[in-house]
């Protein structure tokens, strides 16, 4: 009954610990759903179970077999197929050729015979044609066969991608965030889509996902990872209400994390006296409400390809302020910044910073206005030197800027300004990229992931540095997945949903309302969802010892409730199945 | 799909009687001109595999051809074989040596993977075509010289019987460009091109990269180093410097400037490389309105070479056929759309 029995898997990947010792169960006709926070090892543990990478320690076993030494096609054509988090369709390539690649990997494979037109190939060609019509016309998808597959919206594509996965008759599929950078009308689609694909294909899924309501929606059951390790397992509705998972998307700091070695991160930072910074015209009061904005944006839309992933983004950050932006991946908000910065050109809208329209300018033009931009990832050059990075930025500043400033407010780096910036640590990178910013002497800084894969030591620091610029009068604009410590310094956050801005709130009333940021994290599905406990598949509930006895095959969920049991009570899940057999007869 | 078939058969026995008689009644320069356009078309139709389809970099074809080349000319020399055999002998040498080249391309790709090819290139044109350990291969500095052979009862060489080695090459070209289209459209060539759009996808949609990988480039340097072991009929003798590591490079540049997912700019892109220098050496010096004189030699073939790729590359960015080839299937479309309003009008 267990299809997928994933055990201590481990995989590295330099020094990272991309999984720790991962177990998961899989059930035959389950859809089990796999959620995280970024860098949590969702897509590791789908290319581990894919084959793309292996894993250092663990198995995996599939229907009974190991997975050991198994190529990727080999699990493919044991039936494991997979889709991609970015699309993976062959964009030369007609929709219904797409699906048909899978369906001939898994059939005769003769190249000859196609070269010269074989008896047999002409009718595996026509085999395979026929079958791809009718997986496209069950899925709805038939009026793009002749499309090439490149051409299609991306919704439509991933939609495609799924259909180009059950074409292989897959046992389990592997849907690697099939709703990201979908809008909700598509969502709404896909998860029909997905509804259709489990009761017509007779297929377990494993689902990942950062859009919180369409996991509750569709999954029987939840894991949650978070830093490699398992973090919680269980029905939605119980994973939802979960303190550690709420704390682990929220960024609340894990008691044991924050008690870490504090003297080896030994960070210390010293704020230039405000007289010595020249660029403070006048320390600002924070978020000085009677001056004019600073940054004003109206109706924005933006995206990349066929994809738009903003739209209507209408926000203000004034003088002075520091500003969050929040919400669940996805939602829009790197891109937000992006368009706003000049890295890609928004597509309507209005951009206005200090009084003036910078809307499709570009980049380093809106960054000599005074507007520094450090990415997700922080944007460095490895093979630099800390020194060279720091004098670079000076040179290519407003007027003559010297790099002191810098190590003045960060100290560590003056020690390291001759290493390369690639062998520094990752806290060490975001001061280098702090740093860098600082010398422009902006007026408003945007910072996108700032903690991102740091320790939360340095994070606390990090933050604390914002708080010092704050204090400078410069205006901060932040992307931030740890939502506790951004609300710490931020005078206001915009939540971002599905590529909009959902609310506008003020820090004090998100502190307080806790309720608030986790919904825009979790959703407000799992509360709507049906009870999926024992079902069998048409709607019936059936008593779960009835169907142990008329059928060999039980469905997931009744499975899932008896392990459950076994693991409460400490007994085989078979003890528990015999004693309610026998409890049944009497 | 049977109709598929038979259309394209019928396409490649219609561009057979259609070249077939081009040099019929051209002086021999012109004629030798002609079978070389085929020995060089094989050689870019291998790269249309290679390049065009799987999506694999080489810039080592003209080794493969060179390889064909010498296995033949050596079985002849050497052996006394009939040309047949070393014809067969000359392919399966280069196919041989292809899936030996593919072993690092299972690692490889992108621009790594045009450096080890043209590394590979460089070693066998200073080292194995050049070298006298390889004499018994090359046949020494002088190299092989191939006067008189026959294929299948039907005299061809070089001195006297040039026409009847065009025709027989150009039956070979359409059939291997015939069942290089049948290919594309069929299992396999899908498999082809899904490694080409994505690796990652056709892995783990159940595709062996490393069986279809070596295939190509096997098949690859197969088609090449049949075109390869031509050249000792046509041109009479085999010398390492048709075989250099410039003619790879040629083959690349030509093949991207003809498009390099059509077999028909493989005819092109052969005729090109064969019939411009020539012609450009013959009639390319004289005075221009009697005053100014003129040289163009085959210099400037290599400069008009990498001018054209460039102009080509903005306008045509899909190579010369697929680009004329896609303007001319919009206009067809829009002039049968336009006529059948007018019918559903009248």
């Amino acid at each position: 009954m267990t299809m997928l029995r994933v055990r201590d898997l481990t995989v590295r990947f330099g020094g990272v610990v991309a999984l720790d010792a991962v177990s998961l169960d899989l059930n035959r006709g389950e859809i089990l759903g796999l959620i995280g926070p970024n860098g949590a090892g969702k897509t590791t543990l789908f290319n581990c179970i894919s084959g793309v990478v292996s894993p250092e320690k663990g198995t995996l076993v599939f229907d009974n077999r190991s997975l050991r030494g198994a190529s990727p096609h080999e699990r493919a054509r044991r039936g494991i197929a997979r889709t991609f988090q970015n699309l993976q369709l062959w964009g030369s390539m007609t929709v219904a050729e797409n699906l048909a690649v899978p369906i001939d990997a898994l059939g005769r494979r003769n190249t000859l015979g196609d070269a010269v037109g074989a008896p047999m190939s002409l009718f595996a060609e026509r085999a395979a044609m026929e079958r791809v019509r009718a997986i496209l016309h069950a899925l709805d998808l038939g009026r793009f066969a002749d499309t090439l597959a490149g051409d299609l919206p991306a919704g439509t594509q991933r939609r495609i991608e799924i259909a180009r996965a059950l074409s292989m008759k897959p046992r389990l599929l592997l849907l690697d965030e099939p709703a990201a950078g979908l809008d909700a009308r598509e969502t709404t689609r896909l998860l029909e889509m997905l509804r259709n694909v489990r009761d017509r294909f007779h297929v377990s899924m494993l689902l990942v996902d950062h859009d919180m309501d369409l996991v509750m929606r569709v999954c029987d059951f939840v894991y949650v990872l978070d830093f490699g390790k398992l973090l919680a397992r269980g029905k939605p509705a119980d994973i939802r209400k979960d303190p550690k998972v709420i704390a682990a998307y929220l960024g609340e700091e894990h008691p044991d994390l924050a008690a870490d070695d504090v003297s080896e991160q030994d960070v210390s930072m010293t704020v230039p006296a405000a007289g010595s910074s020249a660029s403070s015209a006048s320390p600002a009061s924070p978020a000085s409400s009677g001056a004019g904005p600073l940054l004003e944006v109206s109706q924005l839309a933006a995206g990349y390809g066929h994809l738009e992933v903003i739209r209507n983004i209408n926000l203000v950050v004034r003088p002075g302020e520091v500003v969050a932006c929040i919400g669940a991946n996805g939602a829009g908000k790197t891109t937000t910044l992006r368009a706003i910065s000049g890295v890609i050109r928004p597509r309507s809208g209005r951009i206005r910073f200090d009084g003036k329209d910078v809307t499709g300018r570009r980049p380093e033009r809106i960054a000599r206005l005074g507007l520094a931009h450090i990415p997700e990832g922080r944007g460095l050059f490895p093979r630099l030197s800390v020194d060279d990075t720091l004098k670079l930025a000076a040179d290519s500043g407003r007027g003559v800027v010297d790099t002191a400033v810098a190590y003045e407010a960060f100290p560590r780096l003056a020690q390291r300004r001759r290493q390369a910036v690639g062998t520094l640590s990752g806290g060490e990178q975001q001061m280098v990229a702090m740093a860098r910013a600082l010398i422009a002497r902006p007026r408003l800084l945007m910072v996108d992931e700032m903690s991102q894969g740091l320790a939360p030591t340095i994070v606390r620091q990090l933050f604390e540095m914002l708080g010092v610029l704050r204090q400078q009068g410069t205006a901060v604009l932040l992307v931030e997945q740890f939502v506790e410590s951004a609300l710490e310094v931020a005078d206001r956050a915009y939540v971002f949903e599905h590529g909009t801005v959902g609310h506008e709130w003020t820090a004090a009333e998100l502190k307080r309302d806790r309720k608030l940021m986790a919904r825009s994290y979790l959703g407000s599905a799992a509360e709507t969802a049906p009870s999926l406990a024992a079902t069998n598949g048409n709607g019936h509930r059936v008593h779960p010892e009835l169907l142990e006895v008329i059928a060999v095959k039980v469905p997931a969920a009744v499975k899932r409730d008896l392990e459950d049991r076994a693991e409460r009570e400490g007994r085989t899940a078979g003890a528990i199945a015999i004693e309610l057999l026998e409890g049944s007869k009497q | 799909m049977k109709k598929g078939y038979l259309r394209r058969f019928v396409l490649a026995v219609v561009a057979f009687a259609a070249l077939a008689w081009i040099p019929v009644g051209l002086d021999v320069g012109l004629q030798f001109d002609a079978a070389l356009a085929l020995v060089w078309g094989l050689c870019i139709l291998s790269l249309v595999l290679l390049t065009g389809y799987v999506g694999q970099v080489s810039l080592c074809q003209a080794t493969f051809a060179g390889v064909g080349a010498y296995a033949a000319g050596m079985m002849v020399s050497t052996f006394h074989a009939a040309y047949l055999i070393a014809v067969v002998v000359g392919v399966v040498a280069a196919f041989a040596l292809g899936l030996l080249v593919g072993l690092p391309a299972l690692r490889l790709k992108g621009i790594t993977l045009a450096i080890v090819t043209l590394g590979i290139a460089l070693v066998f044109d200073r080292y194995v075509f050049q070298d006298h350990i390889f004499d018994w291969f090359t046949g020494g500095s002088g190299g092989w010289q191939v006067d008189s052979a026959t294929l299948a009862g039907i005299r061809v060489d070089s001195s006297s019987h040039l026409l009847a080695a065009y025709e027989i090459l150009l039956a070979l070209f359409c059939v291997v460009a015939l069942l290089m289209v049948n290919l594309h459209e069929s299992g396999a060539g899908r498999r082809f091109r899904a490694i080409r759009d994505s690796e990652l996808a056709a892995a783990t949609m159940g595709v062996n990269l490393t069986r279809y990988k070596l295939l190509a480039f096997g098949l690859s340097a197969a088609i090449a180093g049949l075109g390869g072991s031509f050249y000792p009929l046509v041109a009479g003798s085999v010398s390492p410097q048709p075989f250099w590591v410039f003619t790879s490079l040629q083959f690349a540049a030509i093949a991207v400037l003809m498009g390099v997912r059509y077999v028909p700019a493989a005819a092109l892109g052969g005729a090109f490389m064969a019939f411009v220098p020539d012609v450009l050496t013959r009639y390319g010096h004289g005075t221009f309105l009697n005053k100014y004189s003129y040289d163009i030699s085959y210099d400037w073939f290599q400069l008009a070479v990498g001018v054209l790729l460039v102009i080509q590359l903005i306008l045509l960015p899909d190579g010369v056929w697929g680009d004329l080839r896609g303007r001319a299937h919009r206009t067809w479309s829009a002039l049968r759309a336009r006529t059948s309003r007018r019918v559903s009008v009248a």
